[in-house]
């Protein structure tokens, strides 16, 4: 379980988060939608401790991650390509995170070996550093190590921008795989809400750092989602 | 022409917007000013060194006809020339990108680039060198009109070897076959097997001799303008010449290092980072430089006594120490989200980078001591004095001063080692010089009171008690690492 108490975040006067309680039971699969600049990865930043909140405390599975750093060995994340390495290969990126988390190479290239369909034959031996790759092909790389090594949490930021359609309907399988055996909490956020609908069990929508909805996923969900943001242009 | 005019006013005040609206507008100032204080330097110091050559070789180096040993020697110096600009003279490349969608014209665009470099630093300081020198020449006898023609001859040389730059970009192969053939020629003049010298060093005198041939060189050189200017301009196509140079990838296997356990984890990255990285590269191979920085105070050692000859061998290992250490952790700053949320210890961490700078700086007192073991017993002592103090003391000072060095590294950028506020900026320098005061002040309490033996072992001893403490200064430096988080991630995230 994931708990947000009070968190705000201020720059100079102007308040770019505001979560008085937000409560992510273990397993649930949770998607974050808003416009720009509603804090969406600023309340990530928050939870991987990248960014110190104004007020507040972020508990993760019982370790508060300002205090101690326990909870890095089993919350994994992909943001933006600042969590990729760039003069690394693939394979070698791979085998650095699996490290970190206690893998065999072996056992790393088992698992890896599992996303051939979602590499679409483009980042495994190939004769290409992590910073020559395209944006979608680095993400693919990006999404994949944070799932080595069967982390409990998985946030991914943004997982669907840049991907090409098949990418997006693989990487929608894989999300919701993760979720199946409903141990992994894995936390999505995007702007495209009908991503977000397809593979959330519940949606949290942010506007100006406030949470406005907090959804049940439903067949009604996108119909709901998407009068709010028509509603917000009129 | 009013357009013109216009654009230069808005080019200026994006400079000025730039420069005062960046992160860091303190350090902007403070390089600026350090750049100008060594452009001063060398302005100054260069016509000295241009008017003492004549003397300097033929009083203290004994050489028989000193024109005639510099004419030989020229080719060594336009060699060491273009490795210099390769390395430090940038080549404007992306930033021209943007104006291709501007209004100016193509042809406009690289007659800019290459004429804005007429005014390089690394041109203008010949003619710096060479009026002196001639003036010098003149009064030693020898004949004004050959010298003019000579020095026409050098100066179009110079401005070859800047337009040869243009084309050397980014092409490591070329560079290194001219630094391997002149280092082959070299050793075949070394051990008398062929000395390639007399005929380069007839080829630059004919041109006092006969002043007249001097217009052969600057034939080539319009020549060699305008293949540059054609190469640039079909170049100015964002998948041709702007486009960045993907080296195709090998995996770097590393695991015999994995005998370290974590600490490894890091250190196989950091190797990785240094052969794939040219910045990185650049930076090592400066340290390299710091070598041979001993002889520059042995040779004046009855000038600057023997505390500075010490500051001369103290720097001599810690090349890689200085260059590289100071970036430590800015070298993972493109990537030092991904650092803070993995499965890491701090203490791991600091401990790879810190395995790091001592294998770095054990190479560096290695190599350092054989160099020096011709200057006898006293140097080898001083080099391995200093090895263990830059061990022990500095090797943490630089990852402790590392916690507040909060420059952004752009790996990808192959330019720019020196200078430019990414660079090795003055304020790495400025971190260093305490780092040079206690060891100095330790040395000369010893040799005032008992010899320089004395002197060096108290450094060395200092060194090692530094070693011996080694966990708990690592509590420190990871304190300072922890409370400097959260503003180190901003400061990386705005390059």
């Amino acid at each position: 379980m994931i708990t947000l108490k009070n968190i705000t975040k201020k720059y100079s006067k102007e308040t770019v988060l505001d979560i008085t309680s937000l409560d992510i039971p273990s397993g649930q699969t949770f998607g974050l939608v808003g416009n720009n600049g509603a804090g969406k990865t600023t309340m990530f930043s928050c939870l991987l401790d990248l960014i110190k909140p104004s007020t507040g405390r972020v508990i993760n599975n019982g370790v508060d991650v300002m205090e101690s750093e326990g909870w890095k060995s089993f919350t994994a994340a992909f943001l933006d390509d600042t969590f990729l390495i760039g003069y690394l290969m693939p394979e070698e990126y791979f085998y650095f995170i699996g490290e970190l988390r206690g893998l065999k190479k072996k056992e790393v290239d088992e698992f890896v070996n599992q996303f051939e369909d979602f590499f679409h034959g483009e980042i495994l031996g190939g004769k290409k550093y992590l910073r020559d790759l395209s944006k979608g092909n680095q993400k693919k790389a990006g999404v994949v190590a944070a799932l080595i090594g069967e982390p409990k949490v998985v946030i991914l930021d943004e997982p669907f921008a840049n991907l090409d359609p098949s990418t997006q309907i693989r990487l929608k399988q894989i999300i919701k795989d993760l979720s199946k055996n409903k141990e992994t909490t894995v936390l999505v956020s995007s702007h495209d809400i009908q991503d977000v609908t397809e593979v959330c069990e519940r949606i949290v929508l942010l506007e100006k750092g406030k949470m406005i909805k907090d959804i049940v996923t439903s067949p009604k969900t996108l119909k709901e989602l998407e009068s709010y943001f028509k509603g917000e242009l009129l | 022409m009013y357009i013109f005019e216009l654009m230069f006013i808005t080019f200026l005040k994006l400079q000025w917007k730039s420069f005062f609206r960046g992160e860091s507008v303190g350090t902007n100032v403070m390089t600026k000013i350090f750049k100008w204080f060594w452009i001063a330097y060398f302005s100054f110091l260069t016509p000295l060194i241009g008017l003492i050559t004549f003397k300097v070789l033929k009083e203290d180096f004994e050489v028989e006809d000193p024109f005639l040993f510099l004419n030989k020697n020229l080719i060594y110096v336009f060699t060491y020339w273009i490795v210099i600009r390769y390395f430090i003279q940038p080549v404007p490349n992306v930033s021209i990108k943007p104006l291709l969608l501007t209004p100016i014209l193509k042809k406009k665009i690289v007659r800019d680039t290459l004429g804005n470099s007429i005014f390089s630093f690394f041109n203008i300081v010949a003619f710096f060198y060479l009026i002196p020198l001639g003036l010098d020449l003149i009064k030693e006898g020898y004949n004004m009109n050959q010298l003019i023609g000579w020095s026409l001859a050098i100066i179009a040389f110079v401005y070859i070897t800047n337009y040869l730059n243009f084309l050397l970009n980014n092409n490591d192969k070329l560079l290194y076959t001219i630094g391997a053939t002149l280092f082959s020629i070299k050793l075949l003049e070394y051990y008398s097997i062929f000395d390639f010298t007399v005929y380069s060093g007839s080829f630059f005198y004919s041109f006092y001799a006969n002043p007249v041939y001097s217009i052969l060189p600057w034939l080539f050189l319009v020549w060699i303008y305008f293949y540059v200017f054609k190469f640039f301009k079909n170049g100015l196509y964002i998948d041709t010449g702007l486009k960045k140079k993907a080296d195709e990838a090998k995996i770097d296997d590393f695991s015999w290092l994995d005998r370290f356990g974590k600490t490894s984890i890091f250190l196989k990255n950091d190797l990785r980072l240094i052969k794939r990285s040219k910045r990185a590269r650049s930076t090592v191979f400066a340290g390299v430089f710091f070598l041979f920085y001993g002889f520059i105070f042995y040779f004046q050692d009855d000038i600057w006594g023997p505390v500075m000859t010490f500051f001369g061998y103290l720097f001599a290992s810690g090349g890689f120490l200085f260059m590289f250490g100071s970036f430590v952790p800015s070298w993972d700053s493109q990537y030092y989200p991904l650092m803070m949320t993995q499965n890491i210890e701090y203490k791991e961490y600091i401990k790879s980078k810190w395995s790091l700078v001592v294998i770095g700086t054990i190479i560096s007192t290695v190599l350092a001591c054989f160099i020096y073991s011709f200057l006898g017993t006293d140097a080898v002592f001083a080099v391995l004095a200093g090895g263990l103090y830059n061990m022990g003391i500095n090797g943490y000072l630089t990852l402790w001063a590392g916690a507040y060095t909060k420059t952004h590294v752009d790996l990808d950028s192959s330019k720019m080692v020196f200078g430019g506020r990414k660079a090795i900026n003055m304020k790495t320098i400025l971190i260093s010089l305490p780092q040079m005061a206690l060891p100095l002040l330790l040395f000369w309490i010893g040799y005032n009171y008992y010899s320089i033996l004395i002197g060096c072992l108290i450094v060395g001893l200092t060194g090692v008690v530094g070693i011996l403490l080694k966990d708990l200064v690592f509590k420190l430096i990871i304190r300072a690492y922890k409370s400097e988080k959260y503003s180190t991630l901003k400061a990386y995230k705005k390059t």
